[in-house]
């Protein structure tokens, strides 16, 4: 009985660098690993010792900062006259993230539940590339259609009762950038709600609607909330629909008619007026970045959070 | 005991009837109006579609793939630089992303560590992941700011129009002086790079215009001038001064990076980075473990697994993640307004590494901000231009997962 090929001629490779080889590899992808790690670090770094170049200036305090309701980095003719309150930058943020939220949570939701519960393959087949369409599209281009053709129909509507720009036609824009976001979120967690629980349902006799809302929607709650709060965190650090939509006053006021500008906005419109490295006015960027980081992580996480630990299982 | 249940007891035909019908009705608008709203977006696609072809079809025109921005003639303003500084910028990005992004996710899915405080390593790298793709991308934009173009100041203050910092290759600082012949210019080579300016007295050696070494002569005033125009393009008069030039070749690299079109691009590889490592490890996660265990169990490594077996068949679901990622990477305008300032003004594409550059959405952007109509014309031409590049872009990614999955049994 003849032995195989390769125990005839006994000629093994050595093991020995196969391993030391293996052990590089594995070290090298590892490194690629933490280097995500070193980038949270680096923006981390970045914000709070550039923010200490900001608060450690004469012009400004930590109180003034968090309460006051004047924001003239950029207004004012004297650079030691600038005050520097997040207050109006946040209630422009919030005006526009509210309108948007009204638009694409609702609409998001419906769409997602006629998606994953009513629509035929036919017509998911034509829908879901629609909305992949509509999450493709480049900002900047809803940003154009906000000022192009939201925001004149807005003025026709209510015959001129909108500013030119105003928190209302971003927030639509933002919100029609959302809305597939939700969509796509909420469905994966409707979908993965098992049919056992609906089949119950229409057993006990539900209409529909009432299996789709009173039955699948809460099973897959954690799923929905944490895509809300997804789509929250997107709102408010999207930037170029604001920059080219809300306009360019800061104003501290409720009044979704009216100009707004926005955190975002304000960090497009400093490094649109080129100041130099070192002035308040440059470390000022720093602040309002450290905020808007700040807001966005903590939804990213608690919306991360829910969704591991609400998750519910149906095994 | 006989008692019946209350339900059946109490049974009133007419009123359920009526309940049910309501209800049932309810269930009835409630399907229309999800129809609707699904038509919406249908609606609200069409609609923004329409409004920019309407508005930009009478500039789609050579002029606007081949000309340069011009302040003065909006009408014949184009794109060009834009085209080529997007593909660069993108380019980069890609390099720096791919590698990183699809490295990242072999980690974190194919080498599941056993020790357990690897194991929480692993899921913390995981979160980050996870958390950094809902950074906003303006944040990476300062971090590449902050990061890129300025090193956090480590290299000195920087300025506007001054060559600060370390200048690594590529570069080489040069005086230019101008000759007896109009027109022409003879250039030495800078010793001393505080000296800002030099002045001819006595003859020496330097380059002409095509960089060939040559003598040059001085010519003292007072004295015939030299007709033949060979030994006129090399003579300058004494006491001539001339001032620096810097002449950079093509891989001319300095630290730090300022406002250059790899800054731009490292920036937006930041951008993109989560979105290519998730999409990643959804694909390797979808092959399924059969064959990884097949390849164990025939003996070969880990690494051997992955290089052989795993990675090339979750190959097209990487390569769909990544061409969907750089479509982001083409249309995202924040972080390169950060990283390479708001300028449009430039006539060609990058020359050099450390050039800057314009690419199409601050392009847009810029178009689109201004008062004038040509412009916000131009903007919607752009526009046209912009998604049509997405779709070529996500047509290959298509026709590619098409191709692979074909030659796969």
């Amino acid at each position: 009985m003849a032995l195989p090929k390769a125990l005839q001629e006994q000629d093994f490779k050595s093991t020995t660098t196969g391993m030391l080889s293996e052990r590089l590899i594995v070290s090298c992808l590892a490194l690629c690993a933490l280097t995500t790690v070193l980038i949270t670090v680096g923006i981390i770094y970045m914000l709070i010792s550039q923010s200490v170049g900001f608060f450690s200036s004469d012009q400004i305090t930590l109180r003034e900062f968090v309460t006051g309701t004047e924001w003239t980095a950029l207004q004012s003719k004297q650079l030691q006259q600038s005050k520097f309150g997040i207050l109006p930058l946040l209630s422009g943020t919030l005006r526009v993230t509210t309108v948007a939220m009204l638009i694409a949570l609702p609409l998001g939701l419906i769409t997602a539940i006629y998606l994953s519960e009513f629509a035929s393959p036919w017509i998911r087949s034509w829908l879901k590339p629609t909305l992949e369409i509509i999450a493709g599209v480049p900002t900047v281009v809803f940003g154009y259609f906000a000022i192009l053709v939201i925001s004149p129909s807005l003025q026709w509507f209510s015959g001129g009762g909108f500013a030119t720009f105003n928190a209302t036609s971003a927030g639509i824009a933002v919100g029609i950038l959302c809305l597939p976001m939700v969509c796509s979120l909420s469905e994966d967690a409707m979908r993965a709600v098992p049919n056992s629980l609906r089949e119950g349902a229409y057993g006990l006799g539900c209409t529909p609607y009432e299996t789709a809302v009173k039955v699948v929607v809460p099973a897959a709650f954690s799923g929905i909330v944490s895509a809300f709060l997804l789509a929250f965190s997107r709102a408010i650090g999207e930037t170029m629909i604001v920059a080219l939509a809300a306009g360019t006053l800061p104003t501290f006021s409720a009044d979704p008619t009216r100009q707004a500008q926005t955190m975002t906005g304000f960090i497009v419109e400093m490094i649109k007026s080129e100041n130099e490295y070192g002035t308040v006015q440059h470390f000022s960027l720093y602040a309002v970045a450290v905020t808007l980081f700040a807001i966005t992580f903590l939804m990213t996480l608690l919306g991360q959070m829910i969704r591991r630990r609400f998750q519910e299982s149906y095994e | 005991m006989n008692k019946l249940p209350v339900a059946l007891t109490r049974h009133d035909a007419n009123k359920i009837a009526r309940y049910t019908k309501r209800r049932k009705q309810f269930s009835a608008a409630f399907y229309a109006l999800c129809v609707a709203i699904a038509l919406l977006s249908v609606a609200i696609l069409v609609v923004l579609l329409m409004s920019i072809g309407i508005e930009g079809q009478s500039r789609l025109s050579t002029d606007l793939l081949t000309r340069s921005h011009s302040e003065l003639q909006p009408q014949r303003s184009g794109m060009w630089p834009a085209i080529v500084g997007s593909l660069l910028v993108c380019g980069t990005c890609g390099l720096l992303a791919l590698p990183l992004g699809i490295g990242t996710a072999i980690f974190l899915e194919e080498f599941k560590p056993r020790n357990r405080w690897l194991l929480r390593l692993r899921s913390f790298v995981q979160l980050n992941v996870s958390n950094l793709a809902g950074v906003p991308s303006i944040v990476y934009g300062l971090l590449g700011l902050t990061m890129f173009v300025y090193m956090f100041n480590l290299f000195g203050q920087i300025q506007v129009n001054q060559s600060s910092g370390w200048e690594l290759m590529g570069a080489k600082h040069l005086y230019q002086v101008l000759t007896l012949e109009p027109d022409h210019a003879v250039f030495i080579p800078q010793t001393n790079r505080n000296q800002n300016q030099i002045t001819i007295d006595r003859p020496l050696d330097g380059l002409d215009q095509d960089w060939n070494p040559i003598a040059i002569d001085v010519w003292a005033p007072g004295t015939p001038q030299p007709k033949d125009p060979e030994v006129r393009r090399r003579t300058v008069a004494a006491g001539t001064t001339g001032g620096t030039v810097t002449d950079k070749a093509w891989y001319y690299f300095r630290l730090p990076l300022d406002r250059s079109f790899l800054a731009g691009g490292l920036t937006l590889g930041l951008v993109i980075l989560p979105i290519i490592i998730i999409a990643s490890q959804e694909a390797l996660r979808s092959v399924p473990s059969s064959l990884r265990e097949a390849s164990l169990g025939l003996g070969a490594t880990n690494w051997q697994t992955v290089r052989d077996v795993t990675f090339p068949a979750a190959v097209p679901g990487i390569m769909t993640g990544a061409i969907l990622a750089m479509g982001r990477a083409i249309g995202e305008a924040a972080p390169i307004l950060m990283v390479l300032g708001a300028t449009i003004s430039k006539e060609s594409g990058p020359r050099h590494l450390m050039d800057n550059a314009v690419t199409m959405p601050v392009l847009i952007f810029n178009w689109a901000g201004r008062q004038q109509q040509e412009f916000k014309q131009l903007s919607a031409a752009a526009i046209i231009v912009l998604l049509v590049t997405l779709l070529i872009l996500n047509s290959v990614a298509i026709l590619i997962r098409h191709k692979i999955q074909q030659s796969q049994p």
